[in-house]
């Protein structure tokens, strides 16, 4: 069998993603359970100290600290499309490529406790 | 909601790598995050696939039970998916959605990557082309047979759904195989044609006065068709054993005096397996051969093998040819065949061996169990 991969966009155009990765698990409360589709996970900051660029992604009470990484080799997202019936092809399943993913923001430091309450609260609290 | 994921452009993957020092976006979960299986993150090794696959050069081929692997036009890589114990979350591209009633931009993350697909340049596998080929091989009278079924056929299409080698290691691994195009099936002619119409070409040779080192290929094709043989077959008999001289207009033809002096070799041995006392083969040999032939045993090496017998030397037809293309599975033949071998025996029966990323060395390394009882004696290559 043999699946084409599809590419629509181009070298020029090809859409780019991005990737926020970190070491360990993000979970929401039980009560939420599986309905986490348009909730807020954190708050991303960035700041420069001397010539270093650095990221602060705030979860809950927890806050990391990241750098943005340049993909040595980079990541291409593909589509995995089913094939409608009567289509001229008789494979059941093509590919398409749909984004190109360069960078990605990385946290792999240990977490710090944030013992008070999150600034974003806060602030909001005396608006 | 079924919406067309090519589209998603307000993941706000801009602004999320735009994020400048003393700025700020909240990130979430998109409103459509999931599992999407259906997205998979593929790591592109280098530039020249990264062209490939996205001016769409690359197909993706094998067998439901085989590891698929990925083909551009010419090279093939086997993929194999890493996971990750990381989260990542995947952010889809565009602006963020600005309506929302957040201070911050909005970057949402669509779905948490298990892990992503890595490429292995890998070599292309093409011991089923020759298994494939050899299910029908063509022999010259078959269109008068009453069998007419394509049951066993093979066109380029069907090859290249079925072997897991790309366009151009395909075409390298069907001219290895000296296989040729005939109504559209790729076919490996049988021997006995090829030497039916060898001998042809060489007799009429002798009876038209033609010079073998100048074939008139219209002369050649136009002598034999009438005499009953297809056109595509003696052409293709002279590119196997010869080479194409384009001098003005007409097309000429020399003809390899070494690579018919190893085709007669194999005839007066048989098939692999076949043996016989060297100087019967010898004498044998000398008469298939045209006169003023310079021939020498050398030119066999990669063809035969030579045992001792008691007291005389027996030669045996063992040609690298019919062996497998893996090293594993070649080696395993070696030295099923002769468990001991001094490098100078052993050097053509692996020096067509290709694995990217090992070197010839390194293969020895690998398969083989090197003894050399000091610095003058020649190295002894047994298996592992």
């Amino acid at each position: 069998m043999e699946i084409k991969v599809k590419c629509n966009c181009g070298v020029e155009n090809c859409s780019e993603w991005a990737i926020l990765e970190l070491q360990g698990v993000v979970e929401s409360q039980p009560s939420i359970a599986n309905q986490i589709q348009g909730l807020e996970i954190g708050r991303l900051c960035c700041s420069s100290s001397s010539s270093q660029v650095n990221y602060t992604f705030t979860v809950g009470y927890h806050e990391l600290s990241g750098t943005k990484v340049s993909l040595k080799k980079p990541l291409l997202v593909l589509k995995k499309n089913k094939q409608e019936e009567g289509s001229v092809s008789n494979n059941e399943v093509d590919l398409e490529v749909i984004g190109i993913i360069r960078h990605k923001i990385l946290f792999k430091n240990r977490p710090k406790a944030i013992i008070s309450r999150p600034q974003v609260k806060d602030k909001k609290a005396s608006d | 909601m079924a919406t067309n994921k090519g589209d998603i452009n307000d993941g706000g993957a801009e602004s999320f790598l735009t994020l400048g020092p003393d700025n700020s976006v909240t990130v979430r979960y998109h409103p459509d995050f999931g599992p999407h299986s259906d997205l998979i993150l593929l790591e592109v090794p280098d530039d020249s696939v990264l062209n490939d696959l996205l001016r769409g050069r690359v197909t993706i081929r094998g067998q439901f039970d085989e590891d698929a692997v990925l083909c551009t036009p010419s090279s093939t890589y086997a993929m194999k998916f890493v996971g990750t114990s990381n989260s990542v979350f995947l952010i889809p591209p565009g602006k963020p959605n600005l309506s929302d009633p957040q201070p911050n931009p909005l970057v949402s993350v669509l779905k948490l990557a298990p892990g992503n697909v890595e490429l292995v340049l890998t070599a292309p596998r093409l011991d089923k082309l020759r298994f494939l080929l050899m299910q029908r091989l063509y022999k010259i009278d078959e269109e008068d047979e009453e069998d007419c079924s394509s049951e066993g056929l093979y066109t380029w299409h069907d090859l290249i759904c079925s072997i897991q080698a790309s366009d151009e290691e395909l075409r390298e691994g069907l001219k290895f195989l000296s296989a040729v195009e005939i109504n559209g099936f790729w076919r490996i002619v049988h021997p006995k044609s090829v030497n039916m119409i060898l001998t042809m070409v060489l007799t009429n040779s002798v009876l038209h006065d033609w010079s073998l080192d100048a074939l008139v290929e219209e002369e050649v094709l136009s002598v034999l068709e009438s005499d009953g043989f297809n056109t595509t077959i003696v052409k293709h008999c002279l590119e196997t054993f010869g080479t194409k001289n384009e001098n003005d207009n007409s097309k000429l033809w020399g003809l390899d005096k070494k690579r018919i002096a190893v085709h007669f070799a194999k005839q007066v041995l048989g098939s692999n397996g076949g043996k016989m006392r060297l100087e019967i083969f010898i004498e044998k040999w000398m008469r298939n051969v045209q006169k003023g032939t310079p021939f020498d045993l050398n030119m066999l090496e990669g063809e035969v093998l030579y045992e001792t017998i008691g007291a005389e030397t027996w030669i045996k037809a063992f040609s690298v040819a019919d062996l497998p293309l893996t090293p594993d599975a070649r080696f395993s033949v070696l030295f099923k065949e002769c468990a001991k071998w001094a490098w100078k025996d052993l050097e053509p029966y692996v020096r067509d061996l290709r694995v990217p990323g090992i070197s010839s060395e390194g293969l020895l390394i690998k398969y083989t169990r090197r003894v050399q009882p000091n610095a003058d004696a020649e190295p002894i290559f047994s298996a592992r």
